[in-house]
């Protein structure tokens, strides 16, 4: 129901005032110093950080893979250890699936997504900033212990009874599961804060079949977090009650009537559905980059859209894959396989869409759709392999062994990380304000293609004779050497592709070309706005004809009446997004930062006692009581710093009001 | 779809394509997935090649189209003008990725019945006379019983498997611990041994030679050296090796051996390990009757000979760290004549 | 000089009631998590029943005396429902009374649901007991206590929360912020009691089928 009678629209005479980019800086900036970064709660801030940090995570996880690579490179090699190689390959797998690949795209949404649909911030601003600390905790968690050599060496999946309390003793597998507690607190938080932003916060005029390519990738991984987080704090929560002294339940205990198959099911059932979450947002990039490099309307765009709903909904009916030389049922199995081989169906379709629009326009090859272009060559071949794990009978062969771990390296490595350097290419004009060199750009890229390929391609052929996953060494009889010690030369030329990464982005930032507000030419909202936005995103909220508005609107209205004095959005209707009211949005505060403390330093502490919980528990309900009390007046400790309300005559009132209607 | 006789063009492709393979692993196809040795590996080997040949083209298509990218490209530095769709091409174009998509549900379909095709026929149930082979996975070895109607006919030993060539074998896998998988790659897929869930797995040896197996869930610490040889023997053959299992350990042959067994005796060897025919009788390390006969150590870590042996006994954990065995302090000698004793038990 | 339309947005209000609101959104999706995560405890509860057991609840033999079909007694978790259903007509009155803004009422209203809750909390320890298993025997108990214990965890935080808008009705009063923001807890002390409808069912009721 809209409420035109609330609406005039009329026409407005005169340049944008100056006053108003200076007051709305006033109200939308964050005070200065170490504070102003505690205390922050601007998207831009935050999704920032999500990246940087998620990328640091990233360069850990690789380092720990160059290791293994070392280790692994001729037989019965003594560069590592038993102990060290199990506590790596556990921290990599779990660095890279927990504390990389999802926050890195949870924080490319949490930056871009409100910019895309034409917002000043995410809905809730102090649960995003809470979201990013907590994520900060569990990472940290990990790492200190992994230095202090109880790291968890269970495997990042941790099957029980290797990881319950009698032949894993010590708090290694502890820790792993608090990691996961705190980092899926994140994962959860980032999915409430976009579903609501593109349910209500989307600029007027964009319904539903005008939302960007990526919002619809971030919304369904989303959808897809809320249904499957729940099931890994689930199966990780139980295994700490198992492990725990004084609790000690038999969840996992086959002794008791426990059963440790339950756990795989349960740890499956997100499982499976985490790697769609760390691929579909992946696959958003890909849409805009083709799109925008294409210089055309994306091909297929409701097919594209579908395909994303119908993988979501598939990928939850998967998960049994995993468990294929378990005892589980041969009809089961069948079902299963169908699934598996069904979800290649709209990821097809969307390869099919993708290199349509790319052959029937006018392609540009610039840097990130190289990457594009790279991630369409190795994904597919992930995707091909992924469909001979789908049938049991082969699957049964080459299940846990390097086969499988070529397969997954191609389709996240190829099928994620390709286009998020891509994204990395695209996007860091506008978030820096400056191009990354081209140059170092594609040097970069064929790096990196080349060395990945040297990896993980000779692992299917060792997968297929018969090397097992997760061994620190082989006999020189096997015959694995030669292909081990190519992967590793692989691996470093990965590594040397990484470092060139880095310089490029170093040296850019300082004295890359100028961007300006839309270098590429592109048709998202994003890019109608200053490279970097400023705080408060647009001067005026934009309005949107179109699908591509930057290409196809003329003269879109733009939006006044928000409040210059305090933090105001608009919400619009869900499936035709016409203006509906005002929101006012959270202002900055330290009371997230707190209940980060609070909450993570709650689920640290049940490591060592179970008592940790319900004193973090009380100790958080308290801290969320003040963050509730205090309210979003400025307070005390930001008094002085914070905005000052504007003067009553504000200039482009009164330049309205004397605007004939 | 498999062809045994190898005059096929398709086979002789394939072996083409197995040479540089092979050539690159070490020919080592003792542990392949790739070298069928049984008829269940071969059945799966087949549907390997089916989806291999055909997703492989479907691959060429695609990095075609993808390349194809490059030759259209426009070389300007600046963005072009954004064109609007053409209505004509564009319907062409939903008739060619409609068709295409058509061409991939019927290419996942005849998967689809290749699979359920070659699954059922792994499924079916094994001949009566089946042998049975119970096996135990534990951290990090494991225990290989053959049945027998008779109790005292069984036969027991560790990380070694014999199986006559034409007869279904049919394994009991448990495991007391953690989950372990049981896989011989020239034989059949794996299957996991969960500990609660005890299952089976049915294989038939087709072609006689050695080849290896090894663990294929991580298990712990050692996982990387739980290894067993599995030995396609004919049926001859077989009969004679399980004979000379079930006989108890050889009598020690001269002073040097009955010193060595008076020292197994009397060290913590008797603790954990049983040799048929003497008081030792424990069952939480492997049957060591027929030890000599055994071409490994440890579950396929180190050769079996003197020199390994007595490295072995002295300090296993710095062979294999982690395991449950603990070092032996023993003087020369008496490391010398158990040796030699435990060597002599054939 | 640039002509620009615009469009005037500052005469739309600026707190919703409804699901018009973000913050209700966000209530829901939360709600949403909470109910997979119910639902997954569920499907591991049927899981044990079929799969690894063979009685439900198992005998226990070693206690004495032996008990071998030791149902969970049905007296005070039936109270402790009938007050926690009980207390969803408070929390209804709340809810309407927040619409149309009468400050009184809600507050009144508010203070009688935390007390219902706070029996409910305090019978919850009660059905604890009467059980007839500890947690840490098997897996039945292990799941059983679990459900109880995080549905426990729910009143406690639905009551606290309730008692915090108390809180902020009595000292600050009420505006259209914090009547929205009552509403949205009033949602989760209903969703509260009508998931505990279902679990109490499940535990109590389906072992005697």
């Amino acid at each position: 129901m809209t409420r035109t009678s609330h609406l005039q629209i009329r026409d407005f005479k005169g340049d944008i005032p100056r006053a108003d980019a200076e007051q709305l800086e006033r109200v939308w900036s964050r005070p200065k110093g170490l504070l102003g970064w505690l205390v922050t709660t601007n998207h831009k801030d935050i999704g920032k950080r999500y990246i940087v940090t998620a990328f640091i995570f990233f360069l850990c996880g690789g380092l720990l893979a160059a290791l293994m690579r070392l280790q692994l490179m001729k037989p019965e090699n003594s560069f590592l250890g038993p102990d060290l190689y199990n506590q790596f390959f556990t921290v990599h797998g779990t660095t890279m699936m927990f504390l990389f690949a999802v926050p890195i795209m949870e924080g490319m949404g949490i930056y871009l997504v409100p910019l895309m649909l034409g917002t000043r911030n995410v809905p809730f601003p102090r649960m995003n900033t809470f979201g990013y600390y907590i994520y900060l905790l569990g990472g940290i968690l990990l790492f200190v212990s992994l230095f202090l050599n109880v790291g968890p060496d269970a495997g990042w999946f941790a099957y029980v009874p290797l990881s319950g309390p009698h032949y894993s003793p010590g708090k290694r597998v502890d820790i792993w599961s608090q990691m996961i507690t705190l980092t899926e607190i994140a994962a959860l938080v980032g999915a409430v804060e976009i579903i609501t932003a593109v349910f209500k916060h989307r600029a007027v005029g964009m319904s539903l079949n005008r939302i960007p390519m990526f919002v619809w990738a971030q919304v369904v991984t989303s959808f897809m977090v809320i249904f499957a987080m729940p099931s890994i704090m689930l199966a990780s929560g139980v295994l700490a009650m198992d492990r725990l002294a004084h609790v000690n339940t038999h969840f996992f205990n086959p002794a008791e009537g426990g059963d440790a198959l339950l756990y795989q099911h349960l740890f499956w059932f997100f499982g499976h559905p985490e790697v769609y979450i760390i691929f579909i947002p992946a696959t958003g990039f890909v849409s805009t980059i083709v799109e925008t490099f294409s210089r055309r309307k994306m091909f297929g765009y409701l097919g594209l859209v579908l395909s994303l709903v119908s993988t979501a909904f598939i990928g939850f009916g998967l998960w049994v894959h995993h468990m294929f030389a378990t005892p589980v049922a041969e009809l089961g199995q069948g079902f299963f396989t169908g699934a598996s081989m069904l979800i290649a169906i709209p990821s097809g379709i969307q390869i099919f869409c993708w290199l349509t629009t790319l052959l029937t326009g006018k392609p540009q090859l610039k840097t990130p759709l190289l990457w594009v272009l790279g991630f369409i060559a190795l994904f597919v071949l992930g995707g091909l392999t992924g469909i001979m794990l789908a049938s049991v009978s082969l699957d049964l062969q080459v299940h846990d062994t390097f086969f499988v771990v070529a397969h997954f390296h191609y389709v996240l490595i190829g099928g994620a990380v390709f286009p998020l350097f891509g994204a990395f290419y695209y996007w860091f004009p506008k978030w820096t304000g400056r191009m990354l060199s081209e140059g170092l750009g594609k040097l970069n890229f064929w790096l990196f293609f080349i060395g990945f390929n040297l990896t993980f391609f000779p692992m299917h052929i060792l997968g297929l004779h018969g090397m097992t996953r997760r061994i620190y060494t082989y006999v020189v009889e096997s015959g694995w050497g030669n292909l081990n010690l190519l992967a590793t030369i692989g691996a470093g030329v990965m590594a040397l592709s990484v470092i060139v990464f880095l310089t490029n982005v170093f040296v850019s930032r300082k004295s890359g070309v100028i961007a300006g507000a839309n270098p590429w030419g592109a048709p998202t909202l994003e890019w109608g706005t200053a490279s970097p936005p400023p705080p408060y995103g647009f001067l005026y909220l934009p309005t949107v004809q179109s699908r591509d508005p930057l290409w196809s609107d003329k003269d879109s209205p733009v939006i006044v009446g928000l409040s210059n004095t305090k933090r105001e959005v608009l919400n619009t209707t869900i499936l035709d997004a016409m203006p509906e009211h005002r929101y006012e949005l959270a202002i900055d505060s330290i009371w997230p930062f707190a209940l980060a403390l609070a909450a993570g330093g709650s689920f640290i502490g049940a490591v060592f006692n179970a008592w940790a919980i319900p004193i973090g528990a009380a100790l958080s309900f308290l801290v969320l009581s003040l963050w509730f009390w205090r309210g979003n007046e400025p307070k005390f400790l930001l008094e002085g710093i914070q905005h000052t309300p504007s003067s009553p005559s504000h200039p482009s009132k009164r330049v309205l009001e004397e605007t004939p209607a | 779809m498999q062809n045994r006789t190898g005059t096929s063009l398709t086979l002789n492709f394939r072996l083409l394509l197995c040479i540089p393979i092979m050539a690159l692993t070490g020919c080592s196809g003792m542990q392949s997935a790739l070298n069928p040795a049984g008829a269940q590996a071969g059945r799966i080997s087949g549907l390997w090649w089916l989806f291999f040949f055909v997703l492989t083209s479907v691959y060429v298509l695609v990095l075609i189209f993808t390349i194809a990218v490059f030759f259209r490209r426009h070389r300007s530095s600046l963005p072009l003008a954004p064109e609007l769709p053409h209505p004509p091409r564009e319907r062409r174009a939903q008739t060619i990725v409609g068709s295409a998509v058509g061409v991939t549900v019927i290419i996942l379909f005849v998967f689809l019945f290749a699979e359920f095709a070659t699954g059922h026929s792994l499924q079916e149930q094994p001949e009566p006379g089946a042998l049975q082979i119970k096996v135990t996975g534990r951290q990090w070895w494991w225990e290989v019983q053959y049945q027998d109607p008779t109790p005292s006919r069984m036969v027991t030993t560790a990380n070694e498997i014999h199986v006559p060539v034409g007869r279904s074998v049919q394994f009991q896998l448990q495991s007391p611990d953690v989950i372990h998988s049981f896989w011989a790659p020239n034989f059949h897929g794996k299957k996991d041994l969960i500990p609660g869930h005890p299952t089976t797995l049915t294989f038939k040896a087709t072609t006689p030679g050695t080849f290896r197996g090894q663990c294929a869930e991580y298990c712990g610490f050692q996982h990387a050296h739980m290894r067993f040889v599995i030995v396609a023997e004919s049926t001859n053959d077989f009969q004679t090796w399980l004979e000379q299992q079930r006989q108890p350990g050889r009598e020690p042959g001269d002073e040097t051996e009955k010193k060595g067994k008076e020292v197994f005796m009397s060290a913590s060897c008797v603790m954990c390990h049983t040799i048929q025919g003497t008081p030792a009788r424990a069952t939480v390390g492997p049957d060591l009757t027929h030890l000599g006969s055994r071409p490994f150590l440890g579950a396929g870590t180190i050769p079996n000979n003197l020199g390994h042996l007595g490295g072995w006994v002295l300090d296993p954990q710095s062979i294999k760290p982690g395991v449950h065995m603990p070092q032996n302090n023993l003087s020369p000698g008496d490391l010398r004549a158990l040796i030699a004793y435990l060597e002599s038990l054939k | 000089m640039t002509a620009r339309s615009v469009i005037d947005v500052s005469r739309l209000p600026s707190t919703e009631m409804d699901h018009r609101s973000p913050i209700w959104w966000g209530n829901n999706l939360l709600l949403v998590i909470e109910t997979t995560m119910f639902g997954l405890i569920v499907a591991a509860y049927f899981y044990f029943r079929v799969v690894d057991f063979h009685q439900w609840p198992p005998p226990r033999s070693s206690h004495n005396p032996m008990m071998l079909v030791p149902n969970p007694a049905l007296t005070i978790p039936t109270i402790n429902l009938a007050i926690l259903l009980l207390s969803c007509f408070p929390a209804y009155i709340v809810d309407r009374a927040c619409f149309r803004k009468q400050s009184v009422v809600v507050t009144l209203n508010l203070l009688i649901t935390i007390a219902l809750g706070m029996i409910c909390i305090g019978l919850r320890f009660l059905e604890f007991k009467s059980l007839q298993f500890r947690w840490d025997e098997n897996a039945y108990s292990s799941v059983v206590w679990t459900i109880l214990g995080i549905h426990l965890a729910h009143l406690i935080t639905g009551t606290c929360e309730n008692a915090l808008m108390a809180a902020w009705a009595l000292a600050k009063g009420l505006d259209a912020k914090h009547f929205r923001d009552i509403r949205i807890t009033t949602l989760y002390w209903f969703w509260i009691a009508g998931i505990w409808v279902l679990l109490y069912v499940m535990i109590y009721w389906f072992p005697r089928w």
